[in-house]
């Protein structure tokens, strides 16, 4: 019998499947895998499984006894713990009381500090190693590096000695020391009988540390693996799947003209990236989330403080110093989450398609002509088929297909001439998708420099003329034409040194300039 | 759905969303507190006596436009110195004119410049050392309130222009003073500003994603520092109508108006959050609540029952507009 | 040797956070080092025992308050209407006592149950309504404040000669005002060791995390506000001791002062740093220095100006040196 077995389990967002009968099945003292694509839905499982999220549907068992997790505190009781990227450490707190917040060990209402000082030292101890010397009970965390915080949220949840414990991407920010020590960790917890499920993009460590692994694909499970009988590169084809292959966008007759040329850029989470964009092409964005992809666009967009590098528009160098700047010089962008970054939810449609271009048409440099404004935004409601009720009526009574047209279209009323676009498909249903490759694909034909950012690996294929595979911020390797297929963007960006594609120190140092190859 | 949608957004829907309009409650409740003011006490309702409440709205009304203003613009913005900032223009307006036509100009220019500089110094601070905007506009009450004393030397001098008392006090055209036409001209200009200009637009940009506006193009920071500086002038402007009013200045003038000028903005149905609402509500609520406060006074109930009678109408009514969202709902 | 890399980064991080720490206090204890300088220059008799009685008396109230405000803004929230709380318990525990000796301790419970009333309506009303903590307390201020009246409609009545006596006298050679400070100091000290105060700094600084380490996020904000009201009901006692009758309008400046001295006194406005002994000497700066400029022979007219000013000052230095650590 299973320590813990989940069948059936459905989350819906919106229009969007992320769980579609996905299930999970794990022993006690076993390190259990979970792997997937981007938006494979191994987030929303773990979620689920930690009660932060409630799902549709599901069946869950614990020794055989159906059970049901609705909240944080469900899930704790059954002795259930996670951790994610995104840390439940109070920033303010000492490390000391971050690692009994909620727990606290009282005596008549006080907190009884020498019951818990022993364990904290004895959990700070252990790893030493990886949090260095100065770290210590009454330090900060908000002083201490994102990979000591990761370890010290890792403790908390230890301390809690959970039955099933679930790192979710807990790997991520740290070093390889810091790695090692966890393993150690987990080893010595799974060896008193702890469940671990495991999370990470680095495939290698799966391999290290995994005794199984379950993959999904597209929210539902298609496999569970025994790591010991299995390899890397047949781990990444059950990942990956016999996806057809994407159709690709005609190839274009290649100009020279170069739209959008940048030299060197370093701003914050982008390190010294070069860049060319020809008239009419469409360059990608690769590599895992979180890379540096949405960084690389809002520093172009002037949203974020260049350090270093140059950005060059039609020959000319261009300074955007600010997001006012690159709007002069014909830069948008399209956010990549349109709720809290593109769009004016309580606002009408009318303002939301106007407010960028309203500049263009002021009576007066003042006043607004309605009219003007009505007809414009009609317009543009056509061209770009967006589907809505009114143009008075708030954003808020849209499908997030056309949200995220009317962030789209508000950029196009202001005529630009280079268009970024962070991951404009994201939580969009299919037929929307569609539509909005057609305008992507529309604006580039009309000679816009197109840079799109994608979490779906196909959606690249589909619609790129070249990818930039980024990791750590940097330039990882490009992907030119038919090159650009599902398997080598994924293989790229697990880096796995596969097929011709280069490691990371000789790409590093490759200039990615299409033209040249 | 969609073409769904549109079809079912025939009559009943129209209506729903008419009577759900805080504009059309708001102007429902005046009228109702009027005609039970009238049941109550014969003569309330009459048009002379509605000519003076409105009259009496006026002052609130125009101090509210800031209020409406700086609440819209996001952020958690307020203005706790409207009241303070108020009296301080009717002080500086009174000594200014000196009870002389020949000073108008002056003594209504140099305090709305106070009220300016005041608004200014209230949107640098919020914008650029980050100060909370309560705290920013807290603290700003205090000093105004040390300005006032510095001033006047703790005895306010002076005397309102006649020109500025007869506006107020007497009737012009139709029984109402030219008060009155002053704030409707000033309502049809400020919704005029909030929904057919640029600026405006900005502001419920502004107010209702700041990060979106940024990304936008839109300069976040003046259209902040401008909703303050609009505060500081609109309180002025209220201020010195209140002087025309009173003729002579007390110390603490419009210092009561404050709790009031954030009240009528939530009545009016504008989100406390920010980027919703207009000020035509914020008009119709200043309206409300002097209606109430006649009423009330009518009713003999002491100033101590009206304090308490505002702050729980206000509580009431932020309990029904302005919740926030749950933690993980 | 990544680690080393990472150690480094840390120590020099872990070094700056202790020099702002100190930049902190440094201001806050600096300031009261000047204040009590320039008092004790301007003021000779400053350091007599009756002096220091008389001045101690002034500021009892707001130190109470202080720490009111401080728990709340630890806690992520601010009270505007820790004044007119202050003002009611007091005129409640005015008429309680009805001017007898013998209905003092009566006089406390009802101040304390009073003030703990008022926190339990705003607390309720930020957590559970879940409406923003300024206006809320901007509002119930204005209901406490009418209520206040109701009570008492104007200056008067009689306190218990024995609290005002008392007040003035000293015990084991050490004034009793003196002692009521250290009364507040002693009870941050205990509260500050119970659970509830770290779920209280846990929230301010983090309610999402906090919730998802399984604090009671609610019952923590509602217990804040409560402990605040009852804290200015203490605030309330120093009041009625120090004036010797009742006055409905004593809490007009109250709220600005305790926030004023809770920013004086190091404590973010963010939530989740600091501690009430920095608001005490925030309280005490801002006492002495209405002092200071009463001694100085600032005219009455432009003593409200510069407290005022210094006020406003102090607010921005406080954000100027806590600036990095907000944008980080």
């Amino acid at each position: 019998m299973p320590l813990l077995s989940m069948t059936g389990v459905h989350k819906r967002y919106g229009g969007v499947r992320a769980l579609d009968g996905a299930s999970l099945s794990l022993e006690a003292g076993e390190v259990h895998g979970l792997l997937g694509p981007n938006g494979s839905g191994k987030s929303t499982l773990n979620k689920v499984l930690a009660g932060t999220v409630s799902p549709d549907a599901a069946t869950i068992e614990l020794d055989g006894q159906p059970i049901t997790i609705g909240k944080p505190r469900d899930a704790a009781a059954r002795g259930i713990a996670a951790v994610y990227q995104q840390l439940s450490l109070v920033d303010s707190l000492t490390v000391g009381r971050n690692l009994t917040l909620g727990v606290e060990p009282t005596r008549a209402g006080f907190v009884d500090n020498r019951a818990s000082a022993a364990e904290i030292d004895e959990v700070l101890e252990r790893l030493r190693p990886g949090l260095g010397p100065g770290v210590t009970a009454t330090t900060e965390v908000s002083s201490l590096t994102p990979g000591q915080q990761q370890l010290v949220e890792i403790a908390k949840a230890v301390l809690r000695r959970p039955r099933i414990l679930i790192l979710d991407e807990a790997t991520a920010s740290l070093h390889r020391d810091q790695v090692q020590l966890l393993f150690e960790i987990i080893r010595e917890l799974t060896a008193a009988g702890t469940c671990v499920v495991f999370v990470s993009h680095r495939l290698e460590e799966v391999m290290t540390i995994c005794d199984r692994a379950t993959i999904l694909r597209t929210g539902r499970t298609v496999a569970t693996l025994t790591i010991a009988e299995t390899s890397e590169s047949e781990l990444v084809r059950t990942m990956v799947g016999d996806v057809a292959q994407a159709e690709r966008r005609a190839e274009l007759a290649r100009t020279d003209d170069m739209v959008l040329r940048v030299r060197g850029l370093t701003a914050p989470g982008v390190s010294d990236v070069d860049l060319d964009v020809h008239r009419g092409e469409i360059l990608g964005l690769g590599g895992l989330q979180g890379q540096g992809q949405s960084e690389l666009l809002l520093a172009l967009f002037g949203a974020t403080p260049i350090r270093a590098g140059e950005i060059e528009l039609n020959g000319r160098r261009v300074a955007n110093t600010s997001v006012v700047k690159a709007t002069g010089n014909g830069f948008a962008l399209v956010p990549g989450d349109r709720g809290s970054q593109g769009l004016f939810m309580q606002r009408a449609i009318q303002e939301n398609l106007s407010i960028v271009s309203l500049r263009r048409r002021l009576l007066a440099a003042l006043g607004i002509s309605m009219r003007r404004e009505r007809g414009v935004a009609a317009d543009a409601v056509q061209r770009l088929s967006i589907k809505i009720g009114g143009l008075d009526d708030p954003v808020t009574s849209l499908s997030g297909g056309n949200a995220q047209k009317v962030v789209i279209a508000k950029w196009l009323l202001n005529e630009p001439a280079v268009v970024l676009l962070d991951d404009p498909t994201k939580g969009v249903d299919i037929s929307a998708k569609a539509e909005i490759y057609a305008i992507v694909r529309e604006l580039a034909d009309s000679g816009v420099a197109v840079i799109l950012n994608s979490s779906d690996d196909v959606e690249l294929a589909e619609l790129c003329d070249r990818v930039i595979v980024l990791y750590e911020g940097r330039i990882r390797t490009q992907l030119v034409g038919d090159e650009i297929t599902s398997d080598r963007l994924v293989a790229a960006a697990l880096l796995i040194g596969e097929g011709d594609q280069g490691t990371v120190d000789e790409t590093v140092a490759a200039a990615p300039d299409g033209s040249d190859r | 759905m969609t073409a769904a949608t549109t079809q079912r957004a025939g009559m009943p829907d129209r209506l729903r969303s008419v009577v759900r309009n805080p504009v059309v409650i708001a102007s429902i409740i005046a009228i109702a507190l009027v005609v039970i003011g009238q049941i109550v006490s014969p003569g309330f309702g009459s048009y002379n006596q509605v000519i003076s409440m409105l009259r009496i709205s006026s002052f609130l009304g125009i101090i509210a436009i800031g209020q409406t203003i700086v609440i819209l613009s996001g952020g958690d913005g307020i203005d706790l110195s409207v009241g303070k900032v108020a009296t301080l223009g009717a002080i500086v307006g009174a000594r200014v004119m000196d009870g002389t036509d020949a000073n108008l100009a002056g003594g209504i220019l140099i305090p709305l410049l106070v009220g300016a500089a005041i608004g200014l110094v209230n949107g640098l601070g919020i914008v650029y050392l980050r100060i909370p905007p309560f705290v920013m506009t807290l603290g700003m009450l205090g000093v105004v309130q040390g300005i006032i004393l510095a001033y006047t030397g703790g005895a306010a001098a002076g005397r309102a222009a006649p020109f500025l008392t007869e506006l107020v006090n007497t009737r012009w055209l139709l029984g109402a003073p030219g008060v009155l036409f002053v704030w409707i001209i000033l309502i049809v200009l400020v919704t005029l500003v909030l929904r057919r200009t640029r600026p405006g637009w900005n502001l419920y940009a502004v107010g209702s994603n700041r990060t979106a506006a940024r990304l936008s193009g839109i300069r976040v920071n003046s259209t902040v520092i401008g909703a303050y500086v609009a505060s500081g002038v609109c309180a002025v402007l209220g201020g010195l109508l209140l002087l025309g009013y009173t003729e002579s200045v007390f110390l603490n003038l419009a210092d009561g108006y404050t709790l009031p000028s954030i009240a009528a903005v939530v009545i009016g149905g504008t989100l406390i959050a920010g980027g919703v609402g207009g000020y035509l509500g914020s008009a119709v609520g200043a309206i409300v609540l002097s209606v109430l406060q006649s009423l009330l006074t009518t009713l003999n109930m002491p100033a101590s029952h009206r304090t308490i009678v505002n702050g729980v109408i206000l509580l009431v009514l932020l309990a029904l507009y302005g919740r926030q969202r749950k933690l993980r709902s | 040797m990544t680690l080393g890399v990472d150690n480094r980064a840390a120590s020099s991080r872990a070094v700056a956070w202790i020099r702002r720490v100190q930049v902190a206090s440094v201001v806050t204890w600096g300031l009261l080092a000047a204040v009590v300088l320039v008092n004790a220059m301007v003021q000779p008799t400053f350091f007599t025992l009756y002096s220091i009685t008389s001045t101690f008396a002034t500021f009892v109230p707001l130190v109470f308050a202080a720490v009111a405000q401080a728990i709340v803004v630890i806690g992520g929230g601010l009270d505007l209407s820790i004044g007119t709380i202050v003002a009611l318990s007091s005129v409640v525990a005015l008429k309680v006592m009805n001017g007898s000796d013998a209905l003092i301790g009566v006089g406390f419970l009802a101040a304390l149950a009073t003030g703990a009333a008022c926190g339990l309506v705003n607390g309720l009303l930020t957590a559970v309504v879940r409406l923003q903590p300024l206006i809320v307390t901007f509002a119930t201020a204005s209901v406490f404040g009418g209520i206040t009246l109701v009570v008492l409609p104007s200056p008067g009545g009689a306190v218990p000669p024995a609290m005002t006596q008392g007040f003035r006298l000293a015990f084991a050679g050490i004034p009793v005002p003196v002692w009521c400070v250290l009364v507040a100091v002693l009870i941050w000290l205990v509260l500050s060791r119970t659970k509830f105060l770290r779920h209280v700094y846990a929230v301010g600084g983090d309610a999402q995390a906090a919730y998802a380490s399984l604090v009671p996020v609610v019952a923590v904000r509602i217990l804040t506000f409560v402990t605040a009201g009852a804290l200015a009901g203490l605030a309330a006692m120093g009041v009625l001791a120090n004036t010797g009758s009742g006055d409905p309008f004593i809490g007009a400046d109250v709220a600005l002062d305790s926030i004023a001295a809770v920013v004086l006194g190091g404590i973010a406005l963010r939530g989740g740093r600091g501690g009430a002994i920095g608001a005490i000497a925030g309280a005490i700066i801002l006492a002495l220095v209405t002092n200071v400029l009463f001694f100085l022979n600032v005219p009455t007219t432009f003593r409200e100006l510069a407290s005022g000013l210094v006020i406003i000052a102090a607010l921005a230095l406080s954000v100027l040196t806590t600036r990095k650590g907000v944008v980080r």
